[in-house]
């Protein structure tokens, strides 16, 4: 299998480049870096340099990308921060958390993915509502292992059962969830093998693995490539050379 | 006198996890056995943990990274609990004040082709 990981936070340059080495030895083949809005041009200034050093030490191939993470608790302030990177930025992640920030990240298409909406509360934070605006504009929503590695006890066993519900949802209403690391240094991150078994004792299936580690999150990287050519819902620009006769 | 060895047919089959292990400060053997037993009771409790059948059998430190202390250790575990045992590992990060991370790199069925592949 293939595996994805979205949400890597990226902070130095030598710090991303042993995060991507430990990483590629631990058998990831897709990683993506997020920066904060500040930080994300200075990152670009080194992908290049980044991406080739990665080619020396992988031993299997690794794909590298970049994006931006929201950590904000104004609704407007997210959607004007959205609006000025939607076109810089490949990829768009805001954390949740908030109830209204919650619902203004999944009722937003040019948000990728909403990061751990279950933070700092007593449920969820997704309902049968939320969830049909996620699937209606395809705004992922994302389950962090970090979550389950800084928690212990009560409060482990409560993001686990917050798991559960977002997982009972999804297989309801069939919104785009994804899973990732979201490590900062090599002793956050683990083998893909090891979160895919550890999912599964909380009840996924290989079919939904395979879905929330490479169908998912392989969908929101292809569409962010093409994303520019999509000008409008249902309309897209094809260029002369890919039309087929 | 000694115990006879039960046949093989009435063993327990076990199979064997290469763990690999990065730490920030040393770490020993005995710490590490006592870190596998906390994080598996921790995780499934003692009556489920009481099914692993868990065995350090080797360690091996190793000297090849500058970012931190880096060991490998073939673990043994009951057959068929595998993906419990490996999950239960993937959620330690800190024993003893010390941080560490293991991941599990690799699955076998003895422990000469677990040292053959993985070590």
């Amino acid at each position: 299998m293939i595996y994805y990981d979205l949400n890597l936070k990226g902070s130095t340059y030598q710090n991303d480049y042993n995060l991507i080495k430990q990483a590629n030895q631990l058998g990831w083949n897709y990683l993506n870096l997020l920066y904060s809005p500040d930080d994300y041009f200075n990152a670009l200034d080194y992908k290049d340099k980044l991406v080739e050093d990665s080619y020396d030490i992988s031993q299997n191939t690794t794909e590298i990308g970049m994006g931006i993470y929201i950590y904000d608790s104004n609704p407007n302030e997210i959607r004007k921060i959205t609006n000025k990177f939607r076109n810089k930025a490949d990829f768009i992640s805001v954390f949740g958390g908030k109830n209204e920030i919650n619902r203004v990240v999944l009722e937003n298409r040019h948000i990728d993915v909403l990061s751990r909406p279950y933070y700092r509360r007593n449920d969820c934070g997704i309902n049968h509502v939320l969830s049909k605006e996620a699937l209606k504009n395809q705004v992922a929503i994302e389950l962090s292992f970090r979550d389950v590695l800084t928690n212990f006890l009560s409060y482990r066993s409560k993001v686990l059962s917050h798991f559960r519900d977002i997982i009972q949802l999804q297989r309801k209403f069939k919104f785009p969830l994804i899973i990732s690391t979201s490590s900062e240094d090599v002793f956050d991150i683990r083998s893909p093998r090891d979160i895919a078994s550890f999912f599964r004792q909380l009840g996924l299936s290989d079919d939904e693995l395979e879905n929330v580690f490479y169908t998912t999150p392989k969908s929101i990287v292809d569409f962010n490539e093409h994303r520019r050519e999509y000008i409008f819902e249902g309309v897209k620009i094809v260029k002369k050379e890919d039309k087929v006769d | 006198m000694k115990m006879k060895v039960l046949p093989p047919t009435l063993r327990k089959n076990n199979r064997y996890l290469t763990l690999d292990i990065r730490t920030k400060e040393p770490f020993s053997k005995d710490d590490l056995v006592l870190v596998v037993w906390d994080a598996c009771i921790r995780l499934y409790g003692e009556m489920e943990t009481s099914n692993f059948n868990l065995w350090i059998m080797r360690t091996y430190v190793l000297d090849d990274r500058n970012d931190c202390l880096h060991m490998k250790a073939i673990l043994r575990c009951q057959r068929s609990y595998e993906d419990k045992v490996r999950s239960a590992l993937c959620c330690i990060t800190k024993f003893n004040g010390k941080e560490i991370a293991i991941s599990t790199i690799g699955l076998s069925g003895t422990i000469s082709s677990s040292i053959e592949k993985f070590i």
